[in-house]
């Protein structure tokens, strides 16, 4: 009887056991990294249906966050400004610019205007702002400096593990309160001043929750 | 060193006999009882039927293949901010807002705060402004924000089936005012439900002006106020009482179910508690004398209770009065009366010594000389004006619902306008009220269903929900409370007061309109400041009905005693039938309201459903006896009750020709020969909901025999109907759960509770070390006790913490509901409940103990009597947050962890649903979604995947925003509302930070309160903060009757209880010196009489006793 297989068949077991096991790596590599915050979510920057300018308006301008986002240290939801708020300013320049149609019809027919959500966290995962800003944590450290962006573009993954890496750390994000809002601050971990820092999260009795009841409800 | 347990060895009556029993089968024990005890779910809970395994795996390959075309899930879909175009004033998106409004309901109110999101309202709370109610409101109020987002509720205006549009409906209205304007209302009527509102008094006012010749009619099914007649005979004033009962320390209540069934219901049963809770040993404590026949809330919190018939309570009564007054003129009365006179001798003279601080109250239900005699009692007692004042109401001038059916019969009535109420449902059964209203050329029907009223009615209007209206109403005390709109109306419904503004011909027809003219007129001074000023507080200051200064007028009380009927004896052939509004669908109107549906009635435990009540005598009088070896109840084939699933018998009931249908539940506590029938139930015309629920009651009901009729048979009808009771849920084998003393035990030996149960044979869990340590030291450090494993410290500002005073609970299910609507708990259906799928995170566990359940007799020969007078314990039962959860250790997922202030948490995202926490929890407090009942409808749920998705968008805006939605396969249960605690902090962390003292992080007491706490009228459940010693809860817990459920188990429950106390009276002849559940304990456990271990082996040494009363068995 003739032989079926050829010698080199014999390697063929170790072929693929190789070949599955770089397979397997592989794939497990991919999905760790694309399919995670990290890769789905930092970088989206969606087209706004008005091409509203951080750059412009915080850096050159100079507005303070608060103008816009006026509920941020009081509510869990930092609030997108109303059409009202735009108008504040808008009915006095660019009074026909082309770009600023959609607001001036929101705020003629009391309709929103419809703001793509950039930064959006779960629906399990309850955040909230307003302890974060009054507790010596700046916009910065989730948003990047939103003062130089054009377009507003996700950051940070925003993943459980970006926001348990601060909870267990706290000291090394803090800023002065009085920065919280300044987005070209540092913190006061970066100006070398841990000692403040340290000081700060024992006086502020800082104790970010680690447990899930921090979040989730 | 090792620890060693010291557990005596169990005996065989220990192995049988359960103390406590939560029905007659856990009494009987019968097999089907037993195995399901053994079973981690209930039978059926964990199965999956109606899709068997082949067809499941073809759907499943089937979906797995959608989802590998679609790989939808990569990216998560764009979503949009949607800012206001306009900022709106106060809005803050992300916070709640509250505005005060009211809840009306026949001719009281209560008062609310309605929590908005966004412009939706989503939960109510007692408005604290009101101090009667103290921040509390009830079950009723806590369910009514779900019938605003009914998605059955009537949606357009109609007229002989096409839509009217407002404008048409203006016109409409406009017209008969016009048409009718000429004749001064002739051929024109109205019926309308009872109401205290000013303004609708006012509107009424202007249109019998304009229409002098129509008929004006006022019906209400039920009633939960006294009759005006009895007080304006006796005092020739109209006055209505109001009592104190936290002055009162001896009462009497005679059929009256003031805890739950009255309009002031919530005071009273606020005050009943303030003379209730005894917090140290000196503290005084009421004595509850209930003579009722049936078991209401108010007779389970007795001490001492007399089953007596409605109908021979004239006669009790008038035997007491003549007892107490001295008088032979109330002799004529007592013939025929069969109850042991030791036990009128005693409760008289108990009243009688306590003149000026006891009060006795009569059933609004029971005829005028009823109330006539006790208002001679509570006035020669010198209770008026002490613990009863009487205050001035405007008697009613509107006509009856009979006057109404005559003139509607004569063919006098053109145009009929139906405002509310539901008469084709309701109405007495002898007006044959259908073929009236269809007699009636034109019916106008305002009505916030298209139910069996408007089906008849030519035109419908649909109404407006009380939060989507502008009004006003009146508490049961007489303080006028504005009834303010938190949203438009959803469907453009009209309130009451425009429609009768807009047939009055009125200018102006705008209900805030209306109520700013009544209000102000009222309160005086500058208009909108005094509106504004009544808008934020919820309540006018000073408006409550004026106290009148009664004098007791003999003459006049004796004109109530003429023609009174000869006493009837009961018996199986001449039954005596008591209707009673049912504790959740009050007269019917809340038929389609999910979460009371679901809600178990609070004393049978019966879910869905209603059920003609029998007691055991009668039941075996019919022949629902016991069978065979075991006790069988209902039912005579062994095992045939299986899991929640009652197989009642159907019993045709009849008065006097008329008949109806409905399932015979056998109720302990019952008068011998009382059928007792809820009223509300057997809609035939309402929503999903409340369709096919229960049987109706009302064609049984007859205008001369409107709350208790006499001469009613049952005979069987041979077929079964399955009732969906869930007092077999959930059972935990009959420990001593419930720990109940007499008050004079109690005065002796306050720490009795200590020497109840395992913990008072065993080592303590904590050691010695423990115990050295403070309250708050034990909930930070947990002390490992015996135990080789160092517990884990938890280093929270806070620790969290519960205690419920079993003492003042009155089991009224109102945390059942706050927490449903606080937590989105979806509602299951019958046919879940009766798999024991329901998903309440509070249950309240009903025992009822005998004191003669002989151990050794269960399951054997010996007891085979269906005991007949139980007493009734209750217990509220939630997670108990334990410090060391064996819950926790079984997770694979660690979905169920600690978090650092102590709290139980549960990620629903990580859960796998493996419900081995369920199984692990001695408690029984987890509840896990069988199917997606969030999205899917109740009645497709096995269709899977094929059925219908996705909540109706009415539906989704009744959910808290603050709380996850739990899709199917998720575990969930009670976290002392988290939302609310790390809200409640984070607020104030916000508050200090702004004010410079952001070290100040730990939140003051009473800040935070769970939803059960808030609603509590009886304020039984105390949370806060362990760590703070002087925090309400530190205190409670620091009490000497403090325990811990199955505190053997060393898992340290972080809520525990304040034992219950009873306070009989020594010379009654049914005095027990031990509570009877007590004496079943010991019946059970010290059989030889060695006594409770209160001091043996036990680490409290327990003081001595003397001076036990004689009777007791087996103690000390």
């Amino acid at each position: 009887m003739s032989k079926i297989f050829p010698p080199s068949a014999n390697k063929l077991p170790l072929q693929i056991i190789i070949y599955l096991g770089v397979l397997v790596g592989l794939a497990t590599a991919g999905v760790t990294y694309y399919m995670t915050p990290k890769y789905t979510r930092v970088g989206y920057a969606p087209v706004q249906p008005v091409p509203f300018s951080h750059a412009k308006h915080v850096g050159e301008v100079g507005l303070d966050c608060r103008y816009c986002h006026s509920n941020v240290d009081q509510s869990a939801h930092s609030n997108v400004p109303t059409s009202q708020t735009c108008m504040n300013c808008h009915n006095q320049i660019k009074l026909t610019s082309p770009l600023l149609a959609p607001v001036r019809e929101s705020y003629e027919t009391g309709k929103s205007v419809p703001w793509v959500w950039i930064h959006q966290t779960p629906d399990y995962a309850f955040f909230n702002h307003a302890i974060h800003v009054n507790r010596g944590v700046s916009c910065v450290e989730c948003h990047g400096k939103v003062n130089e962006m054009d377009t507003v573009t996700h950051l940070q993954p925003l993943s459980m593990a970006f926001c348990i890496e601060c909870h267990r750390d706290p000291a090394a994000r803090l800023r002065d309160p009085k920065d919280v809002f300044n987005l070209n601050s540092q913190t006061l971990a970066a100006q070398g001043k841990a000692e403040q820092a340290a000081k700060f999260v024992h006086d502020w009795k800082v104790k970010p929750p680690q447990s899930c009841s921090g979040c989730h409800r | 060193m090792k620890r060693k347990f010291e557990h005596p060895a169990p005996s065989a009556r220990e192995q049988t006999g359960p103390k406590y029993w939560r029905s007659l089968d856990d009494l009987a024990a019968t097999p089907g009882f037993k195995a399901q005890l053994a079973r981690e779910f209930p039978e059926g809970a964990a199965q999956l039927d109606g899709v068997d395994r082949r067809h499941f795996m073809k759907i499943m390959a089937a979906s797995f293949a959608l989802g590998g075309v679609g790989l939808a899930g990569c990216r998560r879909p764009e979503a949009n901010i949607l800012p206001f175009g306009k900022s709106v004033e106060g809005i803050i998106p992300g916070l709640p807002q509250y505005y005060a409004t009211a809840m009306p309901l026949r001719k009281s109110a209560i008062p609310l705060l309605a929590e908005t999101h966004q412009g939706r309202p989503t939960k109510v709370e007692g408005n604290p402004s009101y101090a009667p109610h103290g921040g509390a409101s009830s079950l009723l109020a806590q369910a009514s924000v779900l019938d605003l987002y009914d998605p059955d509720r009537a949606t357009a205006h109609t007229k002989g089936g096409a839509v009217l549009n407002a404008a048409a409906v203006n016109d409409l209205l406009a017209g008969i005012s016009q048409r009718f304007a000429a004749t001064g209302g002739t051929g024109l009527a109205f019926l309308a439900e009872e109401s205290a509102s000013p303004t609708r008094a006012r509107v009424v006012k202007l249109l019998r002006r304009k229409f002098p010749k129509a008929v004006w009619a006022e019906y209400e099914p039920v009633t939960d106020e006294p009759p005006l007649a009895a007080a304006q005979a006796c005092f020739g004033v109209n006055v209505k009482p109001l009592y104190r009962f936290a002055k009162a320390k001896r009462i009497l209540s005679l059929d009256a179910n003031f805890l739950s069934a009255d309009s002031g219901s919530l005071y009273y049963a606020r005050e009943f508690a303030k003379g209730r809770r005894v917090t140290k040993k000196d503290d005084p404590m009421n004595r509850l004398y209930v003579v009722e026949s049936g078991l209401t809330l108010t007779g389970s919190m007795a001490d001492h209770r007399l089953r007596l018939a409605s109908s021979h309570l004239l006669a009790f009564t008038a035997a007491l009065g003549g007892k107490l007054l001295s008088t032979e003129v109330l002799k004529p009365l007592t013939e025929g009366l069969d109850v042991n006179q030791k036990w009128v001798d005693e409760c008289a003279a108990d009243l009688a010594a306590h003149r000026g601080e006891c009060l006795v109250v009569a059933g609004n239900h029971l005829p005028a000389a009823v109330h006539g005699i006790v208002y001679a009692i509570n006035a020669f007692l010198g209770n008026v004006g002490q613990t009863v004042d009487f205050v001035g109401v405007e008697p009613s001038s509107a006509a009856s619902i009979s006057d109404l059916a005559t003139a509607l019969k004569g063919g006098a009535v053109k145009t009929l306008v139906i405002l509310g109420g539901n008469p084709a449902y309701n109405a007495p059964a002898d007006l044959d009220w259908a073929a009236l209203q269809k007699s009636v050329a034109e019916v106008i029907r305002l009505g916030y269903f298209a139910d069996e009223t408007s089906i008849l009615a030519g035109t419908h209007l649909s109404a407006a929900h009380y939060l989507e209206s502008w009004g006003d109403a009146r508490t049961a005390d007489g303080t006028i409370v504005p009834v303010q709109p938190m949203i438009m109306p959803l469907f453009g419904g009209l309130t009451e007061i425009e429609v009768l503004a807009r047939l009055a011909g009125e200018p102006t027809a705008d209900p805030y309109a209306l109520v700013f003219t009544t209000i102000t007129a009222i309160a005086g001074g500058e208009p909108e400041k005094a509106m504004r000023r009544f808008l934020h507080d919820g309540v006018l200051a000073g408006s409550a009905y004026a106290t009148n200064a009664v004098a007791f007028d003999q003459r006049g009380a004796r004109a109530l005693l003429r023609e009174i009927p000869k006493l009837a004896a009961l018996s199986l052939k001449n039954l005596e039938v008591r209707f009673i509004a049912d504790h959740k669908m009050d007269d019917g109107r809340f038929a389609n309201n999910g979460w009371l549906q679901e809600c178990p009635d609070p004393i049978t435990k019966i879910s869905w459903d209603n059920a003609i009540m029998v007691s055991p005598k009668l039941g075996k009088e019919l022949g629902i006896d016991p069978k065979g070896a075991l006790l069988q109840v209902a039912r005579k084939e062994e095992n045939e009750f299986s899991i929640g699933k009652e197989n009642a018998r159907v019993f045709e009931l009849a008065v006097g020709g008329r008949k109806i249908r409905g399932p015979v539940h056998i109720q302990p506590g019952l008068s011998n020969y009382t059928v007792v029938v809820p009223l509300g139930y057997g809609r035939t015309a309402t929503g999903h909901v409340g369709k096919g629920a229960g049987f109706s009651a009302y064609p049984l009901r007859t205008s001369a025999a409107m709350h208790v009729a006499t001469g009613a048979t049952l005979t069987d009808t041979g077929t079964r109907l399955l009732l969906a009771n869930v007092q077999e849920h959930w059972s935990m084998e009959g420990r001593d759960l419930v720990r109940e003393a007499n008050l004079d035990e109690f005065k002796e030996n306050p720490a009795y509770v200590s020497g109840i149960g395992m913990e008072s044979h065993t080592p303590s869990t904590i050691g010695e070390v423990g115990k050295k340590m403070t309250l708050a030291q034990r909930s930070a450090q947990i002390p490992r006790g015996g135990s080789l494993y160092d517990n884990p410290s938890l280093d929270g500002h806070h620790q969290w913490g519960m205690s419920i005073d079993l003492n003042t609970c009155i089991g009224c299910n109102a945390c059942v509901v706050a927490c449903q609507a606080e937590n989105n708990i979806p509602i299951v259906g019958k046919e879940q409940v009766m798999r024991g799928r329901e998903m309440h995170w509070i249950r309240l566990d009903r025992y009822y103990s005998s004191g003669t359940a002989d151990a050794g007799a269960f399951g054997g020969e010996g007891n085979r009597e269906l005991p007949e007078d139980p007493q009734v314990s209750l217990q509220p039962i939630a997670c108990m947050q334990c410090e060391l959860a064996p819950c926790e250790i079984v997770c694979p997922v660690n979905a169920t962890v600690h978090d650092e202030e102590g709290i139980n948490v549960m990620a629903y995202n990580r859960c796998i649903g493996t419900r081995y926490c369920a199984n692990n929890c001695p408690y029984k407090v987890r509840r896990f979604n069988f199917f997606d009942y969030n999205e899917r409808s109740l009645d497709s749920l096995y269709l899977g995947q094929l059925g219908p998705s996705g909540m109706p968008e009415l539906v989704k805006m009744v959910k808290n925003p603050e709380v996850s939605v739990r899709m199917r396969g998720v575990m969930e249960k009670c976290t002392y509302c988290i939302q609310r605690i790390q809200n409640g902090k984070i607020q104030h962390k916000v508050k200090v930070a702004q004010a410079g003292s952001p070290g100040d992080v730990v939140v003051p007491d009473g800040t935070i309160k769970t939803a059960c706490q808030q609603v509590c009228p009886v304020e039984a459940i105390v949370f806060g903060n362990i760590l703070d010693e002087k925090s309400a809860v530190s205190q409670a817990k620091a009490r000497a009757h403090d325990y811990s459920l199955l505190g053997y188990l060393n898992i340290r429950p972080r809520t525990t209880y304040l034992g219950k106390l009873r306070n009989p009276n020594p010379q009654m002849p049914d005095y027990a010196a031990l509570p009877l559940s007590r004496a079943e304990y010991n019946q059970k456990n010290h059989p030889a009489g060695h006594g409770e271990h209160g001091g043996a082996r036990a680490h409290e040494p327990a003081p001595a006793h003397g001076g036990e009363p004689a009777k007791k068995e087996g103690h000390k």
